[in-house]
């Protein structure tokens, strides 16, 4: 029972970081934008949000006021990010994931090359400490998996149903829909198509920001050119995983973050199998799920990747 | 208009471009004598592998003044390394040292195509040419005395080790850390899980995590992606940590959480390289890291010197003994079985 506790209890914030940058991704996507460019917004947004509290710390103790001033500077930064990737493939109309490619390498090199200038080598911060709920997280086996971790776990798992709910219940969800869809019908209807999908890559951006941020200032605590190590991909894949939508792209992440955490503890079972299957162990469960439910499923955005063009007949 | 915005990104691409080429930079310190290119995959303050080669050559340069001059590259993955190793034959360098096994095979080429340049990689044991030297830790001593101190330190008999990959110096530093519990506390279980990573500092932070919360109180591990167990140990009270590294006692978490470190002095490997070079020796052979031959360093926090009881000062010092006296006391490490 305790291993199982354990598994579940480490499953949920480990996820969080690929949930809030699948999610971001997922509006990218639905507006029609492919965009490759996540891993390299999550390394600028890793990099942004550890370095407010370091600067006013040194890398000791600080109110925990700057690292939410971090979160919230590694969100705005992400925007930017994606507005900047909006000016390459919505006005530019570049091929989106050459785009992707650029973006990603410049986020990862920048992030690199800023840390270096302004922090230097590899550096911890104290980051944010975790904050049970009162009477929640004692609940046996419930609280220990729920109500036991930092406050951006919670708020990374309330935007599931805020994403939800912004992207099917409101007229600018339908909008981002629409463009996503069919831009030139959603043009014809008065849809500023552009805009839109400057909208949702701004949204997008902002959601990769805060999720590398959530790992430098929240899960590992520190930063390192290496840090974001894939994950952006992986939270690319998973919004296919997921269908383009968020609770199944939440669904997609903690499923990831299950497979990792059972790896990590059954390595230490002492079953005779090599270490690098069970290393792999996640990558095969979520290809192995995603060839299993991708039939009979909705494709993605049937303008998903194509640039839009209103003087141009499609 | 749109010749500005052809250059706009035109330039915007180029930036990227330079930015992730990664650093480099040049020792100045003395001119003349020998030109050696160092090449590594991660930074020269990683905390870890390449830090520790980057510190050798400038400790061997303390020793030998004058005897050579470097510049290095920062963040070059294989496939980037051989264009900057041309660069550096190209400018007249004469000893390319590519730090890390993952370079050999670029090693290999080269070595072939140019026969009057030396080169030297590891970790390897490796003789792959006469103008390449090979450098190989034998980490098992490092491993074997983190432990001893664990295997002491342990209350709970439950020892985690975050390994990146079961290879190299990683697997000797693993198996002789397991040897050194297994000399002290039979009893005691060595929880060893990797991340498949040298430099995943999230993983290792994860597996650190989860082996904590498994019931582990102390943990050792190795590489650069260490420093993430490391940081994930300084968030509970009574977990400790053994490092491989002596670059982490100078973290704050090592600080707190870090009882002891070992280390590589690569002082002594490229001492010995640029000896070799002054004998007329090009390559050929392999130079062994250990206790014996100064290629190792050890030494407990000072902060944390109240944990580190008689008992265990005496079994390290008994150790550290045996290994300065005669290379090769831990012949069994690859015995074995994780």
């Amino acid at each position: 029972m305790d291993l199982v506790v354990n598994i579940l209890s480490m499953t949920v914030p480990f996820s969080v970081a690929i949930l809030l940058a699948s999610t971001g991704e997922m509006f990218n996507q639905r507006s029609g934008v492919f965009n490759l460019g996540c891993e390299g917004i999550m390394a600028m947004g890793a990099f942004i949000g550890m370095l407010i509290p370091f600067l006013v710390g040194g890398g000791g103790p600080v109110s925990g006021v700057y690292n939410w001033l971090g979160l919230l500077a590694a969100t705005l930064i992400g925007a930017l990010l994606g507005l900047f990737f909006g000016l390459i493939v919505v006005t530019f109309r570049a091929p989106q994931g050459i785009a992707g490619i650029g973006l990603q390498m410049f986020g990862v090199g920048t992030a690199g090359t800023l840390f270096r200038h302004f922090v230097g080598g590899t550096q911890s911060i104290p980051g944010m400490n975790s904050t049970p709920i009162p009477l929640l997280s004692r609940i046996p086996v419930i609280g220990p998996i729920f109500f036991s971790h930092n406050l951006m776990v919670y708020i990374a798992f309330l935007f599931v149903p805020a994403a939800w709910y912004v992207l099917f219940k409101t007229s600018w969800g339908l909008k981002v829909r629409a463009v996503g869809t069919h831009p030139r019908a959603a043009d014809s209807m008065g849809i500023n198509v552009n805009r839109t999908r400057y909208e949702a890559l701004a949204l997008g951006g902002a959601l990769a920001g805060l999720a590398g941020a959530y790992l430098s200032v929240c899960q590992v605590k520190m930063f390192s050119d290496e840090l974001i190590a894939g994950r952006g991909f992986i939270a690319v894949a998973l919004v296919y995983f997921g269908h383009w939508h968020p609770v199944k792209i939440m669904a997609g992440a903690l499923l990831f973050s299950f497979a990792q955490t059972i790896q990590y503890n059954v390595q230490g079972l002492g079953i005779d199998l090599p270490y690098e299957f069970f290393v792999m162990l996640p990558y095969i469960v979520v290809i192995v799920v995603l060839a299993f439910t991708s039939k009979n499923q909705k494709t993605g955005p049937a303008a998903l990747g194509k640039p839009f063009n209103r003087e141009m007949r499609t | 208009m749109k010749k500005l915005t052809v250059a706009l990104l035109v330039v915007l691409s180029l930036i990227p471009v330079c930015l992730f080429a990664g650093g480099s930079g040049e020792t100045t310190a003395d001119e003349g004598g020998y030109r050696i290119a160092l090449i590594i995959e991660n930074t020269i303050d990683d905390k870890g592998w390449c830090q520790s080669m980057y510190e050798g050559l400038v400790g061997a340069q303390e020793k030998l003044p004058g005897a050579f001059t470097f510049e290095y590259s920062e963040k070059m993955t294989t496939v980037d390394s051989e264009s900057i190793a041309r660069q550096y034959i190209a400018d007249g360098f004469d000893l390319i040292i590519a730090h890390g096994s993952q370079y050999k095979n670029m090693v290999a080429d080269l070595a072939a195509e140019f026969p009057d340049v030396s080169f030297a990689f590891g970790t390897s044991s490796e003789i792959i040419a006469d103008n390449v030297f090979t450098y190989m830790p034998e980490s098992e001593e490092t491993g074997y005395l983190s432990g001893i101190i664990a295997g002491l330190l342990t209350k709970t008999g439950n020892i985690g080790l975050v390994g990146p990959v079961d290879s190299g110096d990683a697997a000797r530093y693993n198996r002789g850390f397991i040897l050194g519990v297994e000399s002290v506390n039979p009893d005691a279980k060595v929880n060893v899980a990797y991340t498949g990573s040298f430099s995943d500092y999230v993983k290792s932070a994860e597996l650190a995590t989860t082996q904590i919360n498994a019931g582990a109180d102390v943990l050792t591990g190795s590489s650069q992606q260490a420093i993430g167990a490391l940081r994930a140990c300084a968030e509970y009270d009574d977990v400790l940590w053994v490092g491989q590294d002596l670059a982490q006692l100078d973290t704050p978490e090592g600080q707190a959480k870090c009882v002891s470190a070992g280390g590589y002095n690569y002082t002594a490997v490229v001492v010995g390289l640029v000896e070799a070079l002054d004998a007329g020796q090009t390559g050929g052979v392999c130079i062994p890291m250990n206790f014996n031959n100064d290629g190792f360093v050890f030494d407990y926090n000072p902060a944390l010197s109240d944990l580190v009881t008689d008992e265990i000062r005496a079994k390290v010092d008994e150790a550290l003994a045996s290994f300065r006296a005669n290379a090769g006391v831990l012949a069994n490490w690859a015995d074995v079985q994780i």
